[in-house]
């Protein structure tokens, strides 16, 4: 009998090593590229470690937490009060990581002669007060606007950092993702749209320089977005439900550890700490 | 380094342990600045937002949610008891009723601002009558029911337009000559403010109100829903702290027909035909008088109606070669105010005296304390109020109505009509009014 049990024992400790899976839902700007890379490279060390990703949105990686249908909830904003509230009437805690940051550049189609924007102008344009590039330097034309779906962290975070809360011009088009954006932009003459700093290189597309109260144009990069002079830049969250634990801890410590932060600059994103 | 930011978490902490209420909603731009000042990093000032965030969550106001389009909800709302003393004698008779009530009523307000210009709100209060909130304590220690008195919808298209659809305050300037406080209008109406110099301003103001409702199918007058029509100009001009208010209105019905009678209002079913009512209110205030912040106030409201001959011989079946048409009502009024009327030891006191002829007014509207709703009543209304505390009053009322003309019969000469059966009365109403 003791021999039985002994076996028994022995076959749950090996199922449970190979049967770890790590469930990770939210952001699509994490999501996209980012967290898989940064997975690809844990499960280096970890190889019994299975990943299940879904980007879908920031919205949903804090719904994911709330529901305990995820260890890991990818946001690209912070979680709202009210989702918060949720969280604890569910008897879950959330606790917000920075893995990285972001600047959010504006894009417009590689052949528009516009260079910088006002911070006013961004407002603007994206509410709908103005509605031709003529009203902002550029050639005569439409805007055709291209933003995020609302259920993206992204699409809430542009309307706090650079439209004072307003809504989004009625005529703006939302898409799926980062990739999306830049893609429609640089085959719209007349385009314009905002996509995190690892997608700034798409074909097709420029970014454009944001300019201040200091009358000072910024573009995003590494150096403005550590120094908080580029006016859109964000942290970007994992959420959890209280203190990591696990395995979850070892893959928020792999992010925030050298090789984690190394592959945040690889992909195009603003390291969260300095090694 | 450390230390301070330990420190800094302390601080934010303990102050969110003892008031997480109100730093949830404050300690964005305190957090941002001790991260702005190295005193804290991203990440505790992360960790610390969300600590914030979780424990006004815990909170009774943090449990309360609301629609994210929602910038603003007020839930208001009173409480009134009521002690009423009550003597009226009917024309014709020698004895006097008499009658002694305890009566109550309670409202709850809920008042929403959302994004965009849009309002929207409700109120329920104690009783189905439109122009009466009030229960009177009956049998038997019985419940009462609560029903829906407004619920609406408004939107500011900019800062001089307004519109609002539904069931929803009075917006005429008037008295209760004319129009019950206890009324909420439905229906639509729009108000157009144009603006002067200073705080003078002048605004157009209209009512496009559902009296009847009536099922089409049905041939003639019992098809047509009948509507009342008013459009006021509400001038307003300031003469320093002194302000003066005139207000002409016209007010029409249409499909209000002789034999479509009302049926929206108490205490008479009657029709809404034959009224065509010029009208005119206004105010002028003396307030802060010599730097002491109070006030007097005098105040008047009046109403001609052109087709007040066809109404009075029509409606009410009464001979105007014998009686005349009676198409004028009127008050006049002066009120005086200690304080605001907001605060502990405030008060105020007014009087006024009405006429409220036969073919002037419609008495689906009118004051239906004043003479019981009776018209061809004239008389006086004396008000007085005192705040016990800020927001708990004492106020009486008294009201004191003779006929205006005695012998007002009708055609046939017998019968009076019903709105206008009343020789003389007399109300007292004592309440004491709980605001919160």
């Amino acid at each position: 009998m003791k021999k039985l049990l002994s076996i028994l024992a022995a076959l749950l400790c090996v199922s449970a090593a190979y049967g770890q899976k790590l469930v990770i839902k939210g952001s699509d700007t994490l999501g996209a590229k980012l967290v898989p890379q940064a997975a690809e490279a844990f499960k280096t060390t970890h190889p019994d470690v299975a990943f299940e990703i879904a980007a879908e949105g920031s919205t949903t990686g804090i719904a994911a937490i709330t529901d305990s249908t995820a260890q890991i909830g990818m946001s690209s904003r912070r979680a709202k009060p009210v989702e918060i509230s949720a969280a604890l009437a569910k008897g879950v805690t959330m606790k917000p990581t920075i893995v990285a940051y972001d600047g959010m550049a504006v894009i417009v189609n590689e052949a528009n002669p516009v260079t910088e924007l006002t911070l006013r102008q961004v407002e603007q344009i994206f509410t709908g007060d103005v509605t031709d590039w003529t009203a902002v330097g550029g050639n005569p034309g439409k805007f055709s606007i291209y933003t995020r779906n609302t259920s993206s962290g992204t699409y809430s975070d542009w309307k706090e950092l650079a439209m004072k809360k307003r809504d989004y011009a009625s005529s703006s088009q939302k898409m799926a993702g980062n990739e999306q954006i830049a893609a429609e932009v640089a085959k719209n003459p007349n385009g314009i749209g905002y996509v995190g700093l690892a997608y700034t290189h798409a074909p097709g597309i420029r970014v454009v320089g944001i300019v201040g109260k200091d009358k000072i144009a910024v573009l995003p990069s590494n150096q403005t977005v550590q120094a908080k002079t580029y006016p859109y830049a964000r942290p970007t969250f994992f959420y959890t439900n209280g203190e990591p634990s696990g395995l979850t801890a070892e893959f928020v410590d792999f992010m925030l550890g050298a090789e984690g932060q190394a592959l945040v600059q690889k992909v195009g994103f603003v390291p969260a700490v300095q090694h | 380094m450390r230390n301070i930011a330990k420190t800094g978490l302390a601080l934010c902490g303990g102050l969110a342990l003892t008031a997480a209420s109100a730093l949830a909603q404050d300690s964005g731009p305190l957090i941002d600045l001790l991260v702005k000042k190295g005193v804290v990093s991203d990440q505790e000032a992360e960790e610390l937002r969300a600590e914030l965030t979780q424990e006004y969550a815990k909170t009774s106001a943090g449990k309360l949610s609301l629609g994210s389009s929602v910038q603003s909800f007020k839930l208001s709302g009173d409480v009134r008891i009521r002690h009423q003393m009550e003597t009226k004698q009917t024309t014709g008779k020698t004895a006097t009723d008499e009658r002694t009530r305890e009566r109550f009523r309670f409202r709850l307000n809920g008042d929403a601002v959302l994004a965009k210009g849009w309002t929207t709100g409700f109120a329920f209060e104690t009783a189905n009558a439109a122009d009466s909130g009030n229960q009177t304590f009956t049998n038997s220690n019985d419940d009462y029911n609560i029903y829906l008195a407004r619920a609406y919808v408004g939107y500011a298209y900019n800062d001089n337009l307004n519109l609002t659809l539904g069931k929803f305050k009075n917006p005429l300037y008037t008295t209760d000559l004319a129009w019950d406080g206890d009324i909420n209008p439905q229906g639509l109406t729009e108000t157009y403010t144009f603006r002067f110099d200073g705080k003078d301003k002048l605004e157009v103001r209209a009512l496009q109100n559902i009296m009847q409702d009536n099922d089409e199918k049905n041939w003639g007058d019992a098809g047509n829903d009948a509507w009342l029509f008013a459009q006021q100009l509400v001038y307003t001009k300031f003469f320093g702290a002194n302000s003066l208010i005139l207000a002409p209105g016209l007010t029409t019905y249409s499909n209000a027909n002789l034999g479509t009678a009302m049926t929206n209002e108490t205490p008479f079913a009657g029709t809404s035909s034959k009224l065509t009512m010029l009208t005119f209110a206004g105010e002028y205030n003396f307030a802060n008088i010599a730097g002491s912040g109070n006030g007097i106030k005098v105040y008047f409201d009046s109403s001609y109606n052109f087709d007040a001959s066809s109404r009075v011989s029509q409606v009410y079946n009464v001979n105007t070669a014998t009686h005349g048409k009676e198409a004028f009502a009127w008050l006049l009024g002066v009120g005086y105010n200690h304080g605001s009327g907001k605060a502990q030891g405030d008060y105020s006191v007014k009087v006024d005296y009405r006429r409220s002829a036969l073919g002037a007014l419609d008495p689906n509207t009118s004051d239906s304390d004043f003479g019981f709703g009776n018209l061809n009543q004239e008389g006086f209304k004396i008000g007085a109020s005192y705040n016990l505390l800020d927001f708990a009053s004492l106020n009486l009322s008294y009201f004191y109505t003779t006929a205006i003309k005695d012998g007002l019969f009708q055609k046939d000469g017998k019968t009076t009509p019903t709105v206008a059966k009343l020789d003389h009365s007399q109300i007292l109403q004592a309440d004491l009014v709980v605001k919160f």
